[in-house]
């Protein structure tokens, strides 16, 4: 069926996926029957499919209740506490952890089958599908594996060589992409950065290409892939293939499948690798922060329960519905996890703003609220009243939110009132501003021996290397002997790896190697990435997320959908003036036309590839959609992004409003602590 | 017949190959664009090296992993780390999977291609998983070893020297000092921990021992007294 949106409908991915999943666990057990089910603690996101039992867990589990499913664990520890039901159902991802992981729980429960046969079970029902063994009386469990995003060879190996194979029904479950917010989709793959960049695995490219397959099949070809970058490059010929492939298999579903879209515009795909430095710097945006200070995972953070006030309430901060679910009286624990995303009308204002503007714009708010409660002074008559009582609800969800953000950005703000933060800030905006680096060694050594935390410190460190193309070598190796004696020697290992990533350098290494590196230097100016009187207030350009550090990354975007604002910029004009406004120069111009000689000082491949379809199917498809003038630009970041990007993205969105409409798309939400830890062994 | 939808290469190449043609099947696989059909074909032909070179440009891990498990069980150990050396995409997925499965099918591959400092690295992680202070000693010795013969990597020789040297006077101060645990600290956090306990000739020997710059022993100092809160 021909979707007759002008917009990726990313409520459909959602519902598609939860639709599958239901469907497989259906398939898994005859419907009357119960499931244990499980996943792995570390995949945290199969809550966003299947929210844990929380308060204001959503739709699936519920659903899932229909389905019967009766209890819900975690995979930690190698062990499964308490299986009541016949059918135990592993919902992991394919990782070679996972599978040994599940072979050894299958096992231990083999031995442990005694503890479990004290369970009473009616036999009425037939138990021919249970597995006999005829040793072990009593209980059987039927032991199923749903592996997502697919099955793959290399698990099955494992299981095999572990000799589970035969006992596991396997089936897979091809989740792709999870819609965070309308317009961010995230393959939440937390650990591609670490996959591609440190040990050149590109599965996670791989998924990537499947997941923009999904979207060309329901909505057509991207007519154009615009990108930068190795892996970018990667990407767009994986996308590329599998149009190949889908052409070769014999499903001629519909005639004009595959051809190019009516709905979308670009794919604009970015390396993470050709702009390191930007998730390096520590976000200023207010969502940035949080995830900074607290850490977002899944657009959830966990928080001390004082910070949310009374225990059971707090879950209405978003608008879902908050469900009796079983366990949720045992989930009882200092922590909480609170659901962050637009839901929260008043996070949706905030979350892409600076943080300096915070207060003020909450200190709005509360004023709001309390006029509005005011309001119930000046209701005098019957209907008033009632009118009042039924604005209530809203009020007081209203004010649980406000509570929330104020106690949210008073905790931020103990942090970036701290005299260590205000030192690494303040050294990285010299660093990004093109400072002499050597300026700074003091600094960073004091650093270090106050014991900032590490991550901080060589994220410095990286941001020097990166900018000053290298470390001078006698430098380097002063660093490196403050690191090691400073937080141990095992971090001789994450040096290493940093070096391999190609984030902290020598000199002397860099001017051996033949690869281009991301010149900093020279796309300072020629770019624009600094801009000294920041508007944080009113921003009149995407610097704001940075306090006047503009992302690289998305300058790169803006070279292609705002080309007339950014050769403004370049000659030297008045930047501040909207886009579109006189734009004559350029304004047909696709593509990167016009910043080909920029695009040379940024690292890795540059590629622009138009997409052709059967002119028939194409007309065919245009007569049925009717020609959008407005269409969906895709931004894709391989190897994550980080929330200030979004936030930049956002406001290029809203300039470029009446024109296009932009989804980012990504493997997964990075900062530069992560970055770092992925560097860093794991214990 | 190229570019016409649903024909399949494979069937006809599978077909040549059964005749007993086996170059004209090899041809014509080239026209199968779904690797995955032309993989498992390639691989009972024995055309190992193509089939690899065409599950690397399908882009897809999985497959590539497939014709690796199925080469290392054919190949000697030797002739397997050859084919795979000079084709990164495949070594990598070799040293990631290895990483967590197999340590010593990564020294072995380390040791092959003559990358010591990666090599070193597998043993310093051995080392920092174990448990037995002599049996880290005796890794950290082996990895120093490794690195020492390399010029650029004499700073990371020193380091892991150095490391061995400092766990050991942590044992001596354990046995010393009973109600504090040193082994496993950095030296910044050894010499907080001794001035805060009040034991500052044994900090200056830290010092002296580790060449610790004068500014970061003073900051180590100050912070290690606030937190004694002695203020004489």
């Amino acid at each position: 069926m021909a979707p007759h949106s002008t917009t990726i409908d990313t409520a459909h991915i959602k519902a598609t996926a939860q639709k599958e999943l239901l469907d497989l666990l259906v398939a898994v057990s005859p419907a009357s029957s119960t499931l244990a089910f499980m996943w792995n603690l570390a995949d945290r996101l199969f809550r966003y499919v299947v929210p844990p039992p929380t308060p204001g867990a959503a739709e699936l589990l519920i659903a899932g209740q229909d389905h019967g499913i009766d209890k819900i664990f975690w995979v930690e520890e190698n062990v499964v506490a308490d299986v009541t039901q016949k059918n135990v159902v592993f919902l992991v991802r394919c990782t070679v952890r996972n599978a040994l992981a599940i072979a050894a729980i299958y096992r231990s429960s083999l031995d442990a089958t005694t503890y479990v046969t004290g369970e009473e079970r009616s036999t009425d029902k037939p138990t021919a599908h249970v597995k006999s063994n005829a040793k072990i009386p009593g209980q059987q469990f039927e032991y199923n594996v749903l592996f997502v995003p697919r099955r793959t060879l290399v698990c099955e190996k494992i299981l095999e060589d572990e000799g589970v194979l035969g006992d596991l029904t396997i089936g897979e479950f091809p989740l792709h992409f999870i819609p965070l917010e309308p317009d961010l989709l995230s393959l939440e793959l937390e650990d591609a950065f670490e996959e591609l960049y440190l040990r050149k695995d590109h599965t996670s490219i791989f998924y990537s290409a499947r997941a923009l397959m999904n979207i060309q099949r329901r909505y057509g070809l991207f007519p154009r892939i615009i990108g930068k970058g190795d892996c970018a490059r990667r990407l767009a010929d994986a996308l590329i293939r599998m149009r190949g492939e889908e052409d070769a298999s014999d499903s001629s579903s519909s005639p004009f499948a595959l051809a190019p879209s009516s709905v979308l515009g670009e794919l604009i795909v970015v390396d993470r690798e050709s702009d390191f430095m930007t998730p390096l710097l520590t976000q200023l945006t207010y969502e940035g922060l949080i995830d900074e200070t607290i850490g977002i995972h899944n657009s959830k953070i966990e928080v001390d329960s004082s910070l949310v006030g009374g225990p059971q309430q707090s879950g209405v901060a978003t608008a879902s519905s908050s469900s009796a679910s079983p366990a949720a009286a045992s989930s009882q624990q200092k922590k909480r996890p609170i659901p962050l995303n637009s839901e929260d009308k008043l996070f949706e204002n905030l979350r892409d703003t600076n943080f300096a503007i915070v207060g003020n714009l909450l200190n709005k708010v509360a004023r709001r609220l309390n006029d509005d409660y005011e309001g119930r002074h000046q209701a005098k008559t019957v209907s008033e009243i009632r009118e009042f009582v039924g604005k209530l609800g809203s009020l007081q969800q209203e004010h649980q939110s406000l509570r929330l953000h104020t106690g949210l950005a008073e905790e931020i703000m103990k942090h970036t009132r701290s005299d260590i933060f205000n030192r690494i800030l303040e050294v990285q905006q010299n660093l990004a501003a093109g400072v002499d680096p050597s300026s700074q060694h003091d600094a960073i050594e004091e650093l270090i021996a106050r014991n900032a935390p590490l991550e901080s410190v060589l994220r410095l460190l990286c941001i020097e290397s990166l900018v000053g193309q290298g470390l001078k070598p006698k430098d380097l190796d002063n660093f490196k002997r403050e690191i090691l004696q400073g937080y141990g020697y095992q971090h001789v290992l994450t040096l290493a790896a940093l070096e391999k990533l190609q984030l902290l350098q020598s000199r002397t290494s860099i001017t051996s190697s033949t690869s281009t590196r991301t010149n900093y230097a020279t796309l300072r100016k020629s770019l624009k990435l600094i801009v000294d009187e920041v508007n944080e207030q009113n921003p009149d350009d995407i610097a704001y997320v940075y306090s006047g550090y503009a992302p690289l990354s998305v300058r790169l975007v803006q070279c292609v959908i705002q080309k007339p604002l950014m050769t403004r910029g370049r000659r030297g004009e008045d930047p501040s003036t909207p886009a579109g406004a006189g734009a004559t120069v350029n304004w047909a111009a696709t593509g990167w036309r016009g910043f080909e000689d920029v695009l040379k000082s940024v690292k890795g491949k540059t590629f622009d590839e138009l997409q052709r379809g059967e002119e028939k199917a194409v007309r065919a498809r245009n007569l049925l959609n009717g020609a959008n003038e407005k269409r969906v630009t895709v931004v894709f970041f391989v190897g994550g992004c980080t929330f200030t990007e979004i936030a930049a993205l956002r406001f290029v969105g809203r300039r470029e409003e009446g024109k296009r409409e932009i989804v980012i798309c990504t493997t997964g939400i990075i900062n530069g602590d992560r970055m770092m830890k992925a560097a860093m062994e794991k214990q | 017949l190229t570019g016409k939808r649903g024909i399949s290469f494979e069937e006809i190449a599978r077909t040549a190959y059964d005749e007993g043609r086996g170059r004209l099947a090899t041809q014509l696989l080239n026209y199968e664009p779904r690797a995955g059909r032309q993989v498992p074909l390639l691989l009972n032909m024995e055309e190992d090296e193509i089939a690899l070179d065409k599950a690397i440009e399908s882009g897809d891990t999985d497959l590539v992993f497939f014709v690796l498990l199925h080469l290392k069980k054919k190949l000697p150990l030797a002739n397997f780390f050859r084919m795979i050396n000079n084709r990164p995409v495949a070594s990598s997925l070799i040293e990631s999977s290895a990483r967590e499965t197999d340590p010593e099918l990564l020294k072995d591959f380390y040791y092959q291609d003559d990358r010591r400092a990666d090599g070193a690295h597998v043993i310093l992680r051995d080392s920092l998983a174990q448990k037995d202070l002599s049996l880290k000693m005796e890794k950290l010795k082996l990895a120093s070893k490794l690195l020492a013969d390399a010029k650029e990597h004499a700073l990371e020789a020193k380091a892991l020297d150095e490391s061995a040297k400092l766990l050991h006077m942590q044992e001596i101060f354990e046995k010393d000092l009973q109600q504090e645990r040193f082994v496993g600290d950095s030296i910044n956090e050894t010499i907080f921990k001794l001035i805060r306990m009040g034991y500052s000739s044994r900090a200056n020997k830290v010092k002296s021992e580790f060449k610790v710059p004068e500014k970061r022993f003073w900051w180590l100092k100050l912070r290690a007294l606030v937190a004694k809160r002695d203020w004489g």
